[in-house]
């Protein structure tokens, strides 16, 4: 008994002692990659901030953020709570089909019919009299795929119901047939560029117009660990992003107004960024334009979008003359009217589930 | 600061402990008021001069006490001090409360002070009580050195959320205290165990009490699994916190009192309180129960005896009605098994047991409410009430979801796992075995522990409101 006292005794010591000592000179790190946000720095003290606890809450979060082994520590909580307690989700993300998936739920009746009126002040303000064609089209998350009887997924035939009902205004594409669990990344919200050319014709052909779907596939040599790889913690493998490139897309003319610069198609210093997904029309940008250039065709098209349009809307530039993506979640509509003419164009509303059912962002 | 911290655990604790075993043994409950008072200044350093004078007002009365020679002068202080020990905690807990009913009776609109709860106050003002009403009482001699009656008070292993530990309990360990490997391992097991039952169980149940408040798929079951979660839940944390507070305590050579003794398996409103939250039970008992007359006054008194202990019970863990209702509930009980009930109880094995478990489940819905609005539509709910369905798909979910730790938890409340293990380990080889195997699950918990605080920020603590 006494042998067992100081060696538990022992035991415990070393680990507070080790781990704390790792604590305390380890390194600040100032960025997680996994989870693509920036970590919390050792606060500096002053009377103020001790007084009033802030000093105190800060550097709760510093210790958090910096702790050693943070994603290995984040790993073995996913670990023990799928394996061991048998957990359905970490941090609502789950994996099916090879896929980690996000458990995107409830449903947010608010939020939808926010997305409407936001979407509805667009079209009473700029396109009511204008004379262009309105779409609308709703994406769904690959909860809708893999949730099945087991998990939990919103109500999609009423978010699409009531979307509708918010949006009479357009006439609604449905595209939830030409996507599979396979069209997105595995680790990752987004879809797959080089498996949407179907959706994309699907689109095309009913704002009727035609798409040239000869492209060239391309592989980014990076492996790409997407969103869920970092919330999930789990061990999930890499994968590559494909893109699809051909002529058109080679000559078109692409500018970023929020920077007021030309950009290309594929921006490849994002591929080495914390978002390699963000090679796409590189990434959540207010608004942009692509002109094709080898086009004598003078239609337009206006895209609201969230950020699987910038994947979407290459495939869609053969078949117009110009393309603008607009997302009103990074400027507010009042102002796009500045830049944008909405005389006698196609207008598609294209969102997706998840940000549909967490508007709050669209202004 | 929560022992449930990163903070806490590798950076409080290991510096506070290094402290205190380096300082010579003299100096060893200045370290411990030192460290203290970080550790409670660390979440409210406003409230350490509340503290700081609800110590020294504690100190003077108990020198006064005893130097005074009369009664009624000894008296005097004592009342004097209560008196303004218990202000102190009617003004920064209950003033809203009574001026919100004020306003109700009166039809007033007399705007509420939004006043801060002190953490730990509760606490904290129920051990100054006991101190000075025990040297009143002449059962404690006053405590002469400030640093060691502050460093009682303020001990952090106790200080916000219990045991409420009295001055009689560790008067001698506050003199001369035994260190040891055997209280350190001890020490150290209880609080790693109280660690997991906190992190691992508590909080894994608490998400499930948020989804269920936020969910919009509500069924008459997932009301009784909410129930359930809810009362698994709370005894989870506190247990924890007090298997946490007993631990630390002896890693420093001090006995604290037990809190909890496996309530879920009692067979009696009665046998309840003998096992949950036992320190404010018996404290109870001590200072308000036996000295209005306990059951040693007619019977009517008597019930008024319980209904007011009970009533005061239930203000004791929060400034609401829920509280009061949820105290006077236990007061009918505890009537109605004195009354009657109490021999058919104790007499039966299974019907007793699922007995308390109903009211136990009543009760902490109504301890849990926001308000007794809310109270009575989630028992109403429990019963039927709303044309609820009585399955859903989120219940069906949230079972699978939950279900291990639902199963851990459960058993966990009995003594199950504990018998099992000393009956293994009557076997030699067996409790060789189980002797090595100890220091890789303490280290494996709390690996488990830590990994489950840094990826996770669900972590409140319920018993700090109180």
């Amino acid at each position: 008994m006494k042998h067992k006292n100081i060696i538990v005794s022992t035991v415990m010591i070393l680990f507070f002692l080790i781990l704390s000592l790792f604590a305390w000179i380890k390194p600040q790190d100032s960025f997680s990659r996994s989870e693509r946000r920036k970590l919390s720095q050792l606060p500096k003290m002053s009377f103020e901030n001790l007084i009033n606890a802030k000093y105190m809450n800060d550097f709760e979060d510093y210790t958090l953020d910096q702790f050693p082994l943070r994603d290995e520590f984040r790993a073995l909580k996913a670990q023990v709570s799928f394996n061991v307690l048998r957990r359905m989700d970490n941090n609502d993300i789950y994996i099916s089909q090879g896929h980690a998936v996000k458990m995107e739920y409830p449903l947010n009746e608010n939020s939808v019919k926010r997305a409407g009126q936001r979407f509805s002040y667009v079209y009473d303000k700029y396109l009511k009299d204008s004379g262009s064609k309105v779409y609308v089209s709703v994406i769904p998350d690959k909860n809708y795929f893999t949730a099945g009887k087991d998990r939990l997924s919103l109500d999609y035939d009423k978010l699409v119901s009531d979307f509708k009902a918010e949006t009479e205004f357009g006439q609604y594409i449905d595209i939830f047939d030409c996507l599979q669990i396979d069209d997105y990344y595995r680790t990752d919200t987004h879809w797959r560029q080089e498996r949407i050319l179907p959706l994309a014709e699907r689109l095309a052909k009913a704002m009727g117009t035609e798409l040239n779907i000869n492209f060239t596939e391309k592989t980014l040599d990076r492996d790409f660990y997407g969103v869920y790889y970092g919330q999930s913690a789990l061990p999930l493998a890499g994968e590559k992003i494909k893109y699809l490139t051909n002529q058109v897309l080679d000559k078109a003319k692409v500018f970023d107004f929020q920077n007021n610069r030309e950009i290309p198609v594929y921006d490849m210093e994002k591929a080495e960024g914390k978002d390699p997904y963000e090679i796409f029309l590189s990434g959540p940008l207010s608004l942009v334009t692509m002109e094709n250039t080898l086009s004598s065709n003078d239609r337009e098209l206006i895209i609201f979008r969230d950020s699987f349009g910038s994947s979407l809307a290459p495939l869609l530039l053969s078949g117009y003359g110009k393309i603008t993506l607009v997302d009103i979640r990074y400027i507010h509509p009042d102002m796009i009217g500045k830049y944008i003419d909405f005389s006698n164009k196609d207008v598609l509303f294209l969102y997706s589930t998840s940000v549909l059912n967490n508007s709050e962002t669209i202004k | 600061m929560l022992f449930s911290s990163i903070v806490f655990l590798y950076y409080f604790l290991p510096v506070a402990l290094l402290l205190y075993f380096i300082a010579p043994k003299k100096f060893r409950n200045t370290v411990l008021l030192i460290v203290s008072l970080v550790f409670y200044g660390w979440g409210e350093p406003k409230h350490l001069l509340l503290m700081t004078a609800s110590i020294i007002i504690g100190y003077l009365s108990g020198l006064m006490i005893e130097a005074f020679h009369t009664q009624r002068a000894k008296k005097l202080v004592m009342a004097a001090s209560v008196t303004i020990s218990l202000g102190f905690l009617a003004w920064f807990k209950y003033t809203d409360f009574f001026i919100e009913n004020f306003n109700k009776v009166f039809g007033l609109s007399i705007p509420l002070l939004k006043i801060a709860l002190p953490i730990g106050i509760s606490f904290y003002t129920f051990q100054i009580l006991s101190y000075t009403v025990d040297v009143y009482r002449g059962e404690v001699p006053a405590q002469k050195n400030l640093i060691n009656l502050a460093a009682y008070i303020s001990l952090f292993p106790q200080l916000i959320a219990g045991p409420i530990v009295r001055y009689s309990q560790v008067e001698n360990e506050l003199r001369e205290r035994e260190y040891s490997f055997s209280n350190f391992a001890i020490g150290m097991r209880r609080f790693v165990l109280g660690l997991g039952k906190k992190i691992l169980i508590a909080n894994i149940l608490g998400e499930l009490c948020d989804s269920f408040r936020a969910s919009g798929d509500k069924s008459v079951l997932f009301y009784w699994l909410y129930a359930a979660a809810f009362a698994l839940h709370i005894y989870f944390d506190f247990s924890g916190y007090s298997d946490m507070a007993i631990g630390l305590g002896r890693i420093m050579g001090f006995h604290f009192p037990e809190n909890f003794n496996y309530p879920f398996i009692s067979k009696s409103a009665t046998e309840f309180w003998r096992r949950w939250h036992i320190s404010l039970g018996s404290w109870f008992r001590d200072y308000v129960y036996i000295p209005l007359g306990g059951n040693r006054v007619k019977k009517s008194r008597w019930f008024l005896n319980i209904s007011i202990v009970w009533l005061l019970t239930g203000l004791w863990h929060g400034a609401a009605w829920n509280f009061v209702v949820w105290g006077l509930f236990f007061a009918v009980l505890l009537i109605t098994e004195k009354l009657f009930l109490l021999k058919y109880l104790e007499k039966s094995k299974v019907f007793s047991r699922i007995y308390m478990i109903f009211v136990l489940l009543i009760s902490f819905v109504i301890f849990n409410s926001a308000d007794m609005e809310e109270a009575v539509s989630y028992i109403g709910a429990m019963f039927g009430e709303g044309e609820l369905p009585l399955v859903s798909k989120e219940l069906g979910y949230y079972l699978k979801d939950y279900g291990i730790i639902l199963i851990i938890a459960i058993i966990g409340a009995t003594p199950l796992i504990k018998n099992m293990v000393l009956k293994i380990r009557e076997n030699h080889t067996a409790e060789i075995i189980t002797d090595c195997l100890e220091p890789a699950v303490l280290v494996g918990l709390m690996l488990v522990t830590t990994a489950f605080l840094v990826d996770g920020s669900f972590n409140p603590f319920l018993y700090f409101r109180f």
